[in-house]
């Protein structure tokens, strides 16, 4: 499976590939997404009326189906969906004691809202699905494109996914014990020592295709494990490489998702330190903030490493030498753990 | 491949596991009531399709080592889930290995708390017991940790085709090699939320809903969970087997967020893909098991759909007029209820049809129907956003 084309927005300027050289720097636990202008890309009236998931996963989603005749489905990933129409529509029912509401809100308020509006709006027929397994949408959405491609029942996929930062998750995460208590800079967010993280949101999408040219990326497999102890990780992570017929050696870059939440980055820190120990080694979630599908946005940004594209120095952990073949390892809370296979 | 259904599992209006909602079917009894556990103001004035019996309760039927902070989606999960893994035999080995997968559906998941969420998404309280109890994949969660699964696990909302494509996506995971055996299906229970929504769509019937007459007025919102288990042929040799899963269609309408074509695209697109996907032809199918939710729109497109596909339009029903439209749950709930009537040579009605709705020249089977052969079912699901599925069932 190829990745044809990508395009992302997150709480640094992706949208308009200037990010690398120009890295903005967050203070406290909350990674607001750098929106691009969508004039011209969305029509105003229509743009007002949309959350702020729909919002970004078009103005992510659309760049890609330009030029593009068709494709053969889109699959989404979202744990939460349009969290903003969603309380706004739990607002209203409570503030008005269930009278007349408007549907507006709950119409887009569903996590399918997305993969809709873009069949919608550029009339795409075809295949339609929405993953929100959490932690582990993302990987199911792929491993979805993967079974369609081998299926044959596809040829150009447009997959991706969405994230918002709400009054809802964010409040409802921060009774979770999810965010830092303190206020950490993002320079300072991996060596924190404290438990908790920061809130990212964004979208990334992407045009994936069985055919490869002209591609940028291939994505060999993807696997996931549930609830694993500690001990079995090492067996989960080998067992994935050894399917793939390669080793740890064969592996020269990691992309790890540490958050800075001293609870649960000891798996990153077990996992290189035992698998990867002299491998480039990258880190994200310390420029775009932490939220349930947030492998997305290590994709993409494997596209810009096996690009050539130097990588911003706040995610270098480990550069020795150009990345070729990545692996990139997840998880969510500790609870939901992801790989993903991406090469050139 | 032969891929084969060897466990059911179902908690819904019409009763508390498989052997009770068949009974209700059979005597053509709906379990539609006013609500007696919903908080709501609608709670009297609206039809439900409710499961008869208090959250509290229901988590007591069930043996869970924490109840913290579950909800009435992830009792009635449960408690479907543990009746299909019983139901086919499979060991602790075997609902805890690489070579099962565990897909879900909801839509509303935890919030059914729609006042535990008010509180806690406006921090109007210092800690909650269900912070993590709102999320879609909350109950797939739970059981996932619960049952120590440790193979491929996933939760799907395409809002109402929801657990049909939890039902889809096991298909092609057994097809691919990746898994023996998947337990797939889903979990919704009624909620002020929802309820709120639908009533500001205007499409919930203030009378017991009325699929495919023409006098219809909206839908009766329900609420229930169901499961199926599905193994391939290799890993079921000596198990009894209700039925074979023959193919899916997944298709968008991309038309309306919350209607569908008069066209029926989509309705149309769908139909045709489940029955390639599984070697049939249209004079193959036996009986359908329709969306039929009793709103305008969806019953008229979808007998458009029929017609644009059928030359002559096979037996069908809406089961929705039995348990009202269980959202998350409703397309393997309806799975359950197309593979029941294979099994037994049997159709469910739809309860309380008069008329023909205009323009169409058929109605739906409208007395329980037992003097026939049913080889083959197609089960049909459709959701808000334009998300089409069917799934095609046969004989063993």
């Amino acid at each position: 499976m190829y990745i044809i084309k990508t395009s992302c927005i997150s709480p640094q300027k992706t949208h308009d590939g200037s990010y690398a050289n120009d890295i903005i720097s967050y203070n406290g636990n909350k990674y607001n997404a750098i929106e691009p202008d969508y004039k011209g890309l969305i029509r105003p009236a229509q743009l007002r009326r949309m959350g702020k998931t729909i919002r970004m996963g078009i103005g992510a989603g659309l760049p890609i189906l330009q030029d593009i005749e068709r494709v053969d489905g889109i699959i989404l990933a979202s744990s939460e969906g349009g969290l903003e129409d969603c309380i706004k529509f739990l607002n209203q029912i409570v503030d008005y004691d269930e009278g007349s509401l408007t549907p507006t809100n709950f119409v887009q308020s569903t996590p399918n809202a997305l993969a809709g509006n873009l069949a919608l709006m550029s009339k795409c027929q075809a295949y339609n699905m929405t993953h929100v397994h959490r932690g582990g949408a993302m990987e199911n959405a792929l491993l979805d494109a993967l079974l369609l491609f081998e299926e044959k029942k596809a040829d150009l996929l447009l997959l991706g996914n969405v994230e918002e930062i709400s009054d809802y998750n964010f409040n409802i995460e921060t009774l979770a014990g999810q965010f830092k208590k303190e206020e950490v800079t993002s320079d300072a967010l991996l060596n924190s020592q404290t438990p908790g993280t920061v809130c990212g949101e964004g979208s990334s999408m992407f045009l994936l295709s069985n055919n490869p040219d002209n591609a940028l990326a291939e994505i060999m497999d993807v696997a996931q494990v549930s609830f694993p102890h500690k001990e079995d990780i090492l067996d989960f992570i080998i067992g994935f490489l050894s399917r793939n017929l390669l080793s740890p050696e064969d592996i020269d870059t990691i992309i790890i998702g540490k958050n800075g939440d001293v609870r649960t980055d000891f798996w990153y820190d077990y996992v290189c330190d035992e698998l990867f120990q002299s491998q480039n080694q990258y880190s994200f979630k310390n420029i775009v903030g932490e939220y349930p599908t947030s492998i997305a946005f290590a994709t993409h940004f494997a596209c810009e490493l096996l690009a050539g594209k130097d990588a911003p120095e706040e995610t270098i952990i480990r550069e020795i030498n150009a990345p070729k073949n990545i692996l990139i390892y997840n998880h969510f809370k500790g609870e939901q753990h992801g790989v993903i296979l991406i090469r050139k | 491949m032969n891929i084969f259904v060897t466990g059911l599992g179902c908690i819904s209006p019409l009763g508390f596991n498989l052997k009770e909602n068949l009974a209700q079917l059979r005597a053509e009894q709906d379990g539609l009531v006013r609500s007696e556990y919903l908080e709501s103001r609608y709670k009297s004035e609206k039809f439900y399709g409710e499961v008869k019996m208090d959250t509290s309760s229901l988590l007591d039927r069930i043996n869970v080592s924490c109840k913290k902070g579950l909800t009435r989606t992830d009792a009635l999960a449960f408690v479907a889930f543990d009746e299909a893994i019983n139901h086919a035999g499979l060991t602790k080995t075997e609902v805890e290995s690489h070579d099962t997968a565990f897909i879900s559906a909801s839509t509303v998941g935890g919030m059914c708390l729609t006042d535990e969420l008010y509180r806690d998404a406006n921090l109007n309280t210092e800690t909650s017991e269900y912070s993590g109890s709102y999320n879609c994949a909350a109950h797939t969660l739970r059981i996932t940790k619960e049952y120590k699964i440790k193979g491929i696990t996933n939760t799907i909302n395409t809002a109402c085709s929801s657990s049909a494509n939890a039902i889809m996506l096991g298909l092609k995971l057994i097809r691919s090699g990746r898994v023996k055996r998947a337990i797939v299906g889903g979990a919704d229970s009624l909620a002020k939320y929802t309820v709120n929504g639908f009533n500001a769509l205007q499409i919930l019937s203030d009378k017991k809903c009325t699929p495919f007459d023409s006098e219809r007025d909206g839908l009766n919102l329900g609420e229930g969970a169901a499961y199926i288990v599905l193994e391939a042929e290799e890993a079921c040799l000596s198990k009894e087997k209700y039925a074979r899963l023959l193919g899916a269609g997944n298709t968008n309408d991309a038309f309306h967020t919350s209607s569908m074509s008069d066209t029926a695209d989509g309705v149309t697109a769908c139909i045709r893909q489940a029955l390639q996907d599984g070697g049939m032809a249209e004079n193959d199918i036996d009986y359908i098991n329709a969306h039929g939710t009793g709103t305008q729109n969806n019953d008229q497109v979808e007998l458009t759909g029929f017609s644009n596909v059928f030359k002559s339009i096979p037996p069908f029903s809406s089961t929705k007029s039995y348990t009202g439209h269980t959202l998350g749950a409703a397309g393997s709930l309806e799975a359950i209820y197309s593979i029941l009537s294979i099994k037994h040579n049997e159709i469910y009605p739809s309860l309380r049809v008069s008329n023909a709705i205009a323009g169409f020249d058929v109605s739906p089977v409208a007395g329980y129907t037992n003097d026939i052969t049913i080889n083959t079912v197609l089960s049909n699901s459709y959701g808000f956003g334009g998300n089409c599925t069917s799934l095609l069932f046969g004989k063993v």
